[in-house]
């Protein structure tokens, strides 16, 4: 096993497929990275020496990876939610953001979306509605 | 699918916008599509969401967001045993 920024990478795998060991790295861009460093395809992560070790640490280290990533999505998120906007709310809700059927399944949102706001992690709207219709001097309007 | 890039953010020109911002008149607008844009900071809002007006202070963090995303048009399913309540 090789032990890179954290990660650890099988030795015995093609590179590529290594790669995608990574959070923020799939088939593609794993692919791209070999090209870059001009890698053959079937090339495994213990067939690489020294130097080419080096480079591709050095790429690897440009690139927003794993935690990084991962609080990066989560800002993004909570910005969403803190502006108060419906892709926020529905987020927060754990529904589908895009708009799709919510009959049936939507599975995948359920899954993931409510993910971000689970384990104390909650976070609110800065002005929520009801507070702002109080704030315009106003009860609900009819 | 996105807007394509050389027609620009959609907008409306909200008349007496530089007066409402002084003076903190909310804009009553119906225009749900319109791109919230960097000039409209500081104004307030009272966007339709189909029945109401709702309320909204824009912030610099909101520019290029629609109106619309602001003012939720759905009210969430609750059970009711009876309909007529």
């Amino acid at each position: 096993m090789l032990h890179l920024l954290g990660v650890n990478l099988p030795d015995q795998k093609i590179l590529s497929v290594a790669l995608t060991y990574f959070y923020g790295i799939g088939p593609k861009t794993a692919e791209g990275i070999c090209h870059r460093m001009s890698i053959h395809r079937q090339c495994k992560l213990q067939d690489l020496n020294e130097t080419q070790l080096n480079e591709l640490s050095g790429i690897l280290s440009k690139m927003t990876l794993e935690a990084d990533l991962r609080r990066q999505v989560r800002e993004n998120i909570t910005r969403l939610r803190t502006m108060g906007t419906y892709r926020g709310r529905r987020h927060f809700l754990g529904l589908p953001v895009h708009g799709q059927n919510t009959r049936n399944n939507a599975k995948t949102a359920r899954k993931l979306n409510s993910k971000t706001f689970r384990r104390g992690y909650h976070v609110f709207p800065q002005r929520p509605l009801a507070s702002l219709a109080s704030w315009f001097g106003m009860a609900k309007e009819q | 699918m996105t807007r394509s890039v050389w027609k620009g953010p959609f907008f409306v020109n909200f008349p007496n916008l530089k007066q409402a911002i002084e003076r903190g008149i909310p804009i009553k607008t119906k225009v749900r599509a319109c791109t919230i844009l960097p000039s409209h900071v500081g104004a307030k809002f009272l966007i339709h969401n189909g029945k109401n007006y709702l309320p909204l202070a824009v912030t610099a963090e909101m520019v290029g967001h629609k109106l619309g995303e602001f003012a939720p048009t759905r009210v969430r399913f609750s059970y009711r045993q009876t309909k007529n309540k």
